[in-house]
């Protein structure tokens, strides 16, 4: 296990698969482990409000170096009908992102919901 | 085309059996304005979903269509595929329409638009158009038709119900109906009813029937709610930021970083970058 995997397995919680189904549409989410979830600290790099998918680029400080997660999100028209606007991040906010994290270790995921530094909720699924 | 003669047949025969004139007055249309949102997700058949809960494109996850051996084989083979995420989704491209039956079955906002001659669903996701005809006439001669993703469809007014039928499909090597992994022949054909229901959800029962694949009808209910407020129909761009490409060697979905290049570090090493 690489010093990635080991960080990720401490992060990970057990969830369970109740709740609603994801809207995922344009492709497959295999790529996602939909039974973990892990939580991430840091800064936003870029938020795009693009189709067929919005992505919130973030980083996460650990120890001397700091890694960018890819964290994939809704399309903009669904996630605007889930109160989310193409201004609710923007580069340098403080965020917590909870995902579920790529099942290879690499550092991306699907969100779950984050905090913005108000402690806001932002959910779109 | 032989079967899709059949299935033009079988239309045709359905069609006769119906009033001369199928075009309804103005007044007499049904209110089906507003926004709609599908609802219990997009695995076609929630009813025989296997586990009930269920997702589409979960590890293992499927319904139960009537497939004959042939084609329950071919559906386990694509469920392996979907368990390795080799499963090719041609939407995932951002190129080709969802086709006729899926675009009933996908996310965003849907719009039902009722006209005297045609009535259209236009699906935000996509976009999708499927244009159904209720000015009388019947469906292309196969001698004009051609297999398409969306087909030809035809209707008429039964009260407040659409009646209409789908023929003129595509998909020789089988049309994905949902990421289960289920798919149908280009020998499919559909009746589907659709309908607001005195509880105000739309609702649309599509009978599908494919004699080259089941060995009987396959009847799946499909609903949609309205969305309340100002909701309005947005761009679904698909190609402007797409950082989910399919791997045209493997068939796998690939992850984006914001440069452009995959992120998935098992394909980095498996391409040897």
């Amino acid at each position: 296990m690489n010093r990635k995997h080991k960080w990720l397995a401490l992060a990970v919680l057990a969830v369970s698969l109740a709740g609603a189904a994801p809207a995922w549409s344009h492709h497959s989410f295999a790529m996602f482990d939909t039974r973990q979830e892990v939580t991430l600290t840091g800064t936003v790099r870029e938020f795009q409000w693009t189709n067929p998918h919005g992505w919130l680029q973030m980083e996460v400080t650990r120890g001397a170096s700091t890694v960018e997660y890819s964290i994939e999100l809704g399309s903009p028209n669904s996630m605007s009908r889930r109160g989310w606007r193409r201004t609710t991040f923007k580069p340098g906010d403080k965020v917590t992102a909870v995902i579920n994290p790529m099942r290879d270790g690499s550092p991306g995921g699907a969100l779950v919901y984050a905090l913005d530094a108000k402690g806001t909720r932002w959910a779109w699924r | 085309m032989r079967l899709m003669a059949l299935a033009t047949a079988a239309a045709a025969a359905m069609l006769l059996a119906q009033p001369a004139s199928a075009q309804a007055a103005p007044e007499q249309l049904p209110d089906w304005t507003g926004v709609w949102e599908m609802v219990g997700g997009t695995l076609f058949d929630r009813s025989t979903a296997e586990p009930p809960n269920g997702r589409s494109g979960e590890p293992g996850v499927r319904e139960r269509p009537p497939y004959t051996a042939e084609w329950e084989a071919r559906y386990l083979a694509n469920i392996e595929r979907v368990r390795q995420d080799r499963f090719p989704d041609p939407v995932t491209t951002c190129g080709t329409p969802a086709g006729f039956p899926r675009l009933l079955n996908i996310v965003d906002g849907y719009e039902f638009v009722v006209t005297p001659r045609q009535t259209w669903i236009l699906t935000e996701n996509g976009p999708n158009v499927l244009r159904i005809y209720t000015d009388g006439r019947g469906h292309m001669a196969e001698e004009d038709i051609w297999p398409t993703y969306t087909g030809d469809s035809v209707g008429h007014w039964e009260g407040d119900t659409l009646v209409f039928t789908t023929i003129g499909l595509n998909g020789e090597d089988g049309a994905i109906i949902d990421r289960t992994g289920a798919v149908i022949s280009d020998q499919a054909h559909a009746t589907t009813r659709l309908r607001k229901r005195d509880d105000g959800m739309m609702e649309a029962v599509i009978t599908l029937e494919d004699p080259v694949a089941f060995t009987r009808p396959w009847t799946v209910t499909k609903t949609y709610r309205k969305l309340e407020g100002d909701v309005r129909i947005m761009d679904y761009a698909c190609a402007e930021n797409n950082r989910n490409p399919v791997d045209p060697a493997t068939g796998r979905t690939l992850t984006l970083g914001p440069d452009g290049k995959p992120i998935d570090a098992d394909f980095q090493e498996e391409s040897g970058d």
